[in-house]
C-alpha cells in the first residue's frame, strides 16, 4: 500500500468515527440527558390514570329496607386521536344514543383525547352499542362505568333522604349530611395503551383499590313513614293546607321513627321538583306554635315550685287587660288548677302561670326545653328558630309567648320538647341516623342517645303528663284524638298565621297537635301541623278538630304496627261530633 | 500429491463446536423462551383482562337486578300493587290477636280516666 493509499484510509476512518461519534453522542444525549422529558412524553402519549370510581354507598331504613341504591349506567367517551372513521362514528354513536348527528361531529371534531359524550347512559344501551361498535371495527369510543342514584320509593321520605347532584355528591338531607361516609374513595390505575387504544396489560402501573361508601341506616321506620304519609295524602285532600308536618319520634332514644312533609317531590324526578317543594319544613319552617307552647308555662311554674298542680288561678272570666292591651280566653273561666290551664287551654291561666315565675325565669325554661337552638339532628339546614332574650320583650310578651305567640320554632323543637314531657324531663337529642356500616355489615359507627339536660325534675314531667292524659279526654280541647284502648297525652295548638306584612292574617290559621302514647309508657311522640287548612266550618278550624284526628288515625295504627297492647277498659266512645260542640277551642 | 492433500484438511476441534452448539442453543433457547414468555404475558394480560370485565358485568348485572328488587318491594310499588287490585291485605281484628302476656298496670293510672272516639271515617 502506497503513502498515498494509506492517506485516503486514514481519512475515510477518521470521517467513519467522527460520524459515528456524532451518532454516538447524539445517542448519549438522547438516551440518558433527555431520558425524563421523552419518556414522559412517551409516557403522556400512551400511559394515563384510570380512575376506579367508588360505589356511593347505599341508605338503609331501621329494618333494612332500601332508600337510596346505586344503578349501574356508563359514561360514553371518545378520544378524537384514535376515531379511525369520524362520520360513522357519528352516525352510529348519534342514533343510538339519541344525540343530533350536527351536534355529536361538532363535539368529535377536534383532537382532544377526552370528550364527554353522553353520561348516564342505561347499561343495556352501552352494550349493545359496544357490539354495534366492534362489529364494524369503529375505534375512539370508549365507556366508563359509573352509577346514578336511584330511589326506589319515589315522594316517600324524600326531603330526609336528599338527593345527589351529577358528580354524585350529596346537596340535600341525609345525602348530604352523610356525604363523608357515602361517597367512598375513588381508586386509580395507570394503564397503557397500544396504537389502537387497547390496554397493554402487562404494563399496568400503580395500582390503588376504590373504598366504596358506607351504608348509612335511619332510624326511620318506612311501616310508620308509610303511615304518615298516607295520613298527611288524607289530610292534603281533606283540608288543602298550604303546607303540613308530621313527626313521630321515640322520646326515650331520640330516634325519628317518621317525618313526612307536603308539598314534597319524587326524589327520581327531582330535577323537575319547584324549590319549595324541596323543603324539609319539620327542620327549616318557623311556626308560632300556640298553646301547645303552654307545657313550657306549665313546667318553669311547677318545677320552680311556685305553684302546685292543683293549685288555683283566678282566669279573669275570660277577659284581662295587661299592659293596656286586652287578652281573651276562647271561654270565660273563673278559677283553673294549673292542671285545668292546660287542659282547657287557657291564655289568661298560662300568662299567669309565666308572670309567676318570673320573665327572665320563664326565659330560661324556654331554653332548657331547646327552643332557640338547632337540635341538632343530622340533616341539612336545620334552623335555631327565634327566641328573643327578655331585654327585647314588650311589656306584654310575657303573657303572649307562654300561648305561643312572638315566638317562631320549627316543627322538630314542638316535637323534642313534648319528647322532653313524655322522657321524665330530660332532653334528647333527635336522631336520624342510627348506624353506619360497611357493605358487608361490619359497624364503622353506631350513634347512641344523647340526654342533652334534665329540663325538669321526674315529678314536674309526670305531673304535666297527667294534665296532658286530661287534654284528650271528654273535658279537653283534644278529645278527638284519642285512640280505642290507648290513653293519649297531648296538647293541641291553634295559631293565627303570622302576616309577612305585620300583624296575623284573618281566618288563617297553623293548627297543631303534640301527643304521645301510651301516655303511662310512651313508645312514641307524634307532631301534626296544618298550615292554613280550609275547612266547610270555618268556625271548627282548631288543632284539636283537625290535627287531633290526624293523629289519632295515625297513633292507632302505629299502635297496632308496634304490637301495643291496648286496655280493654278504654273502650268507651264519645262521637267526634260532640267533642267539637262541647270542647271547640282555638288552643 | 497425497501428502499435501492431507496437510491442506482443517482439522475440526469438537470440543470447540460442541461448546459453540450448546452457547448457540443455549441462546436460542433463551431467546425462544423470552419470546414464549413474552407472549404468555401478553395472553394471560388478556385473559386477566377479560376475566376481569367478566367480573364488571356480573356485578353490573347483580347491580341492576338489586335495583329491580328494590323497585320491585318499595313501598310505593307494593301500595300501587295493592291499589290496582293484585295484592290484598286483611287486616287483623283485635279480637282475633291472643296475648300472652299481662299488661303491667300502674297504680295511679286512673287518676284521668280518658276516653275515647269512635274511628273516625274520612
Amino acid at each position: 500500500m502506497n503513502p498515498n493509499s494509506r492517506s485516503r484510509c486514514a481519512l475515510v476512518c477518521c470521517v467513519f468515527i467522527a460520524l459515528f461519534s456524532a451518532f454516538s453522542f447524539r445517542l448519549i444525549y438522547l438516551q440518558v440527558i433527555k431520558h425524563d422529558e421523552y419518556a414522559g412524553l412517551a409516557a403522556e402519549k400512551h400511559v394515563y390514570k384510570q380512575t376506579i370510581y367508588a360505589e356511593r354507598g347505599t341508605i338503609l331504613d331501621a329494618n333494612n329496607d332500601v332508600l337510596a341504591h346505586n344503578v349501574p349506567v356508563e359514561t360514553v367517551v371518545a378520544d378524537a386521536t384514535h376515531l379511525n372513521d369520524r362520520e360513522a362514528v357519528v352516525d352510529l354513536v348519534g342514533n343510538e344514543l339519541g344525540i343530533p348527528t350536527g351536534q355529536l361531529a361538532e363535539k368529535l371534531n377536534s383532537e382532544r383525547r377526552y370528550i364527554v359524550i353522553k353520561r348516564e347512559v342505561p347499561e343495556s344501551l352501552a352494550t349493545a352499542l359496544r357490539a354495534k361498535l366492534r362489529a364494524r371495527n369503529l375505534r375512539g369510543i370508549y365507556f366508563e362505568n359509573d352509577a346514578t342514584r336511584i330511589y326506589p320509593n319515589g315522594s316517600m321520605l324524600c326531603h330526609v333522604i336528599g338527593f345527589t347532584d351529577f358528580e354524585h355528591h350529596g346537596i340535600q338531607g341525609v345525602e348530604a349530611s352523610m356525604e363523608e361516609y357515602l361517597h367512598g374513595q375513588d381508586g386509580y390505575r395507570y394503564v397503557e395503551h397500544n396504537r389502537v387504544g387497547q390496554e397493554i396489560v402487562p404494563y399496568r402501573g400503580q395500582e390503588r383499590a376504590p373504598r366504596n361508601g358506607y351504608q348509612v341506616h335511619l332510624t326511620v321506620d318506612l311501616n310508620l313513614q308509610n303511615i304518615v304519609e298516607n295520613e298527611i295524602d288524607a289530610a292534603i285532600d281533606e283540608y288543602r293546607p298550604k303546607k303540613a308536618t308530621i313527626i313521630l319520634m321515640r322520646p326515650q332514644t331520640g330516634e325519628i321513627l317518621a317525618m313526612a312533609n307536603r308539598p314534597n317531590f319524587d326524589l327520581n324526578l327531582r330535577s323537575e321538583a319547584k324549590p319549595e317543594e324541596m323543603k324539609n319544613r319539620a327542620i327549616i319552617d318557623m311556626m308560632e306554635p300556640g298553646s301547645t307552647f303552654k307545657i313550657v308555662a306549665a313546667a318553669a311554674v311547677l318545677n320552680e315550685h311556685k305553684l302546685r298542680p292543683d293549685s288555683t288561678i283566678f282566669c279573669e272570666n275570660g277577659l284581662w287587660n295587661f299592659g293596656g292591651v286586652a287578652l281573651h280566653d276562647h271561654r270565660a273561666f273563673s278559677y283553673l288548677s294549673v292542671r285545668d290551664i292546660l287542659i282547657k287551654s287557657s291564655n289568661i291561666g298560662a300568662a299567669k302561670l309565666a308572670l309567676s315565675v318570673g320573665e327572665q325565669k320563664f326565659y330560661e325554661y324556654i331554653r332548657r326545653f331547646g327552643f332557640g337552638e338547632r337540635t341538632g339532628i343530622e340533616l341539612p339546614g336545620e334552623i335555631n328558630g327565634v327566641i328573643r332574650p327578655p331585654r327585647s320583650w314588650s311589656k306584654i310578651s310575657i303573657t303572649r309567648i307562654p300561648m305561643g305567640h312572638e315566638i317562631g320554632v320549627t316543627p322538630l323543637q314542638m316535637t323534642v320538647a313534648m319528647a322532653a314531657i313524655a322522657n321524665g324531663g330530660r332532653l334528647v337529642m333527635p336522631r336520624i341516623v342510627k348506624s353506619i356500616t360497611t357493605a358487608d355489615g361490619k359497624a364503622i359507627s353506631s350513634l347512641s342517645p344523647v340526654v342533652l339536660r334534665q329540663v325538669t325534675s321526674p315529678e314536674t314531667a309526670r305531673q304535666i303528663g297527667d294534665a296532658l292524659r286530661g287534654v284528650v279526654s271528654d273535658r279537653g280541647t283534644a278529645a278527638a284524638a284519642a285512640v280505642p284502648g290507648f290513653t293519649i297525652a297531648g296538647k293541641t295548638g291553634t295559631a293565627q298565621k303570622v302576616d309577612p306584612n305585620g300583624g296575623y292574617e284573618q281566618g288563617k290559621y297553623v293548627v297543631s297537635f303534640s301527643g304521645y302514647l301510651p301516655a303511662e309508657r310512651p313508645e312514641f311522640v307524634g307532631l301534626v301541623v296544618l298550615d292554613d287548612a280550609q275547612t266547610n266550618k270555618p268556625e271548627l278550624n282548631y288543632g284539636g278538630l283537625i290535627a287531633g284526628p290526624i293523629f289519632s288515625r295515625i297513633a292507632e295504627k302505629a299502635a297496632r304496627y308496634l304490637d301495643l297492647e291496648p286496655h280493654e277498659e278504654i273502650r268507651k266512645a264519645i262521637p267526634v261530633e260532640r267533642v267539637a260542640l262541647t270542647n271547640a277551642s282555638r288552643h | 500429491m497425497k501428502r499435501s492433500h492431507r496437510k491442506n484438511r482443517n482439522a475440526v476441534n469438537a470440543a470447540s463446536l460442541a461448546r459453540w452448539i450448546v452457547v448457540t442453543a443455549f441462546l436460542a433457547l433463551a431467546g425462544l423462551s423470552y419470546v414464549y414468555l413474552t407472549l404468555q404475558l401478553y395472553h394471560l394480560g388478556e385473559r386477566k383482562k377479560s376475566v376481569e370485565n367478566e367480573l364488571i358485568s356480573l356485578r353490573t348485572q347483580n347491580d341492576v337486578a338489586s335495583v329491580q328488587i328494590a323497585a320491585l318491594t318499595s313501598r310505593s310499588a307494593l301500595q300501587r300493587r295493592l291499589k290496582e287490585g293484585y295484592l290484598k291485605m286483611i287486616p287483623i281484628s283485635e279480637r282475633d290477636i291472643v296475648r300472652l302476656t299481662v299488661p303491667a298496670r300502674q297504680a295511679d293510672e286512673n287518676a284521668i280516666q280518658p276516653v275515647v272516639n269512635e274511628p273516625t271515617t274520612r
